[in-house]
């Protein structure tokens, strides 16, 4: 009797070890096979398979130059029928002092700035104008995590949204490091700046950077080594907001004060 | 009598299993749009959507086509850098289709055409000119005064 039971013991140990080993074979198996490529971030080196070779647009945003007006918000606004309260560009306003900053974007700068508090101003260290816009990276998080494939970097470096594609889920509003991104309040979709491609695509300037009345905005093609924007690359004075994230934008800064977030 | 086998169970879910498995392929080829690019995951044809999104503002050249001697004035001003759609409002809502829609905007009983970039401001770059009481002018002006008045707004001396 004692023989039996403990023979049927070792023979259900045998089977439960069997069962254990498949199981963590199986599971090695999976792991070995899905790890590679999700470390390889294949989905990022998917899109630079893709990389145009014709044109790498950029945009540059000198932050000494920008006087605050608003025009580009309120061009960008009729470009793109942008609704009210939501803003694919905008302009904040950075004010240094003694004892600490103040930012402030009154309506994302759509109708300009007022002069800041007498009392602030006393204890100005130095101010500057920033505009802020899709930094349209090289590594876009907001791609990344769309469920659908409704967004996506273009071969030329614009990161865009299909809005036929697009669920409204806001994940990649969630996303994105820069803010950049919205639920559209009319279409319900994901929205943002799309550097107005349609107008690149007939051969114009984003309508931001022909209301720039200053320079401050500039866009063009890193592949053409004569582009003002690649002269101002060569120069070396650029930075990136956020560089921490890795996220690798291609809206470069120049004179960006260190307080900038 | 033929004994069912012990494993026909097994079948049955083997079969239903199958079935669940060609109809999430159909499913799947019917639900992706043809253009789809599966290399960089996305709907090709969303390309075509985007650029075909009509112009808003035509930029300084598509006023040139009405407005010739306008433009050829303006190019050599002071404000000659400037975006006419910046004062003047977007083309779209000038010219539609060739035609002219509606007047474009020209604002001259108000201050704020100017001061919007003129307005005195802690941030602005030092050599920007920006309005201020200390020029001798400003101050025997009267209150709400028009800028326009003295000014010329495609040209504007101090």
């Amino acid at each position: 009797m004692a023989t039996s039971e403990s023979s049927e013991t070792s023979s259900d140990q045998d089977s439960r070890r069997r069962f254990l080993k498949y199981a963590a074979s199986g599971a090695a198996t999976i792991l070995m096979v899905y790890i590679p490529g999700a470390t390889a971030g294949h989905r990022y080196s998917r899109i630079w398979k893709q990389r145009s070779k014709e044109h790498q647009w950029a945009y540059i945003i000198d932050a000494d130059k920008c006087i605050g007006w608003g025009g580009c918000v309120r061009a960008c606004k009729r470009e793109n029928n942008v609704p009210d309260g939501v803003f694919r560009t905008w302009i904040e306003r950075y004010i240094v002092t003694e004892d600490g900053v103040y930012v402030d974007s009154p309506n994302g700068g759509l109708g300009g700035f007022h002069q800041a508090d007498p009392e602030i101003q006393k204890k100005t260290l130095y101010a500057r104008f920033i505009p802020k816009m899709c930094n349209h990276c090289a590594n876009p998080p907001c791609v990344q995590v769309c469920p659908v494939g409704a967004t996506y970097k273009t071969p030329e470096g614009f990161v865009l949204i299909d809005h036929d594609h697009c669920l409204g889920c806001a994940y990649c509003v969630q996303a994105c490091p820069y803010s950049a991104r919205f639920i559209n309040p009319v279409l319900k979709k994901s929205d943002k700046c799309s550097w107005c491609y349609h107008r690149i695509k007939k051969g114009k300037l984003p309508a931001c950077v022909e209301a720039c009345p200053t320079g401050a905005r500039k866009f063009g093609d890193l592949n053409d080594p004569e582009s003002e924007v690649s002269e101002i690359l060569r120069e070396g004075k650029w930075s990136v907001l956020k560089p921490h994230m890795h996220t690798g934008p291609t809206c470069f800064y120049v004179e960006l004060p260190k307080e900038v977030v | 009598m033929i004994n069912p086998s012990p494993w026909s169970h097994l079948y049955r879910l083997g079969i239903l299993l199958g079935a669940a498995f060609v109809a999430f392929l159909v499913i799947k080829a019917l639900a992706t749009p043809p253009s789809w690019n599966h290399e960089a995951w996305y709907r090709g044809d969303a390309l075509i959507d985007m650029a075909s999104q009509p112009l808003a503002h035509g930029a300084n050249e598509s006023c040139r086509d009405c407005h010739e001697d306008a433009v050829k004035k303006v190019k050599k001003l002071k404000h000659k850098k400037l975006s006419c759609e910046g004062c003047h409002g977007a083309l779209a809502d000038h010219v539609q289709d060739g035609d002219k829609i509606a007047d474009a905007k020209v604002i001259t009983e108000s201050r704020r055409q100017c001061l919007n970039c003129h307005a005195e401001l802690i941030g602005k770059p030092k050599d920007f000119p920006q309005f201020t009481m200390a020029v001798n002018k400003h101050k025997t002006i009267e209150e709400g005064a028009v800028c326009l008045k003295c000014h010329d707004a495609h040209d504007p001396t101090p």
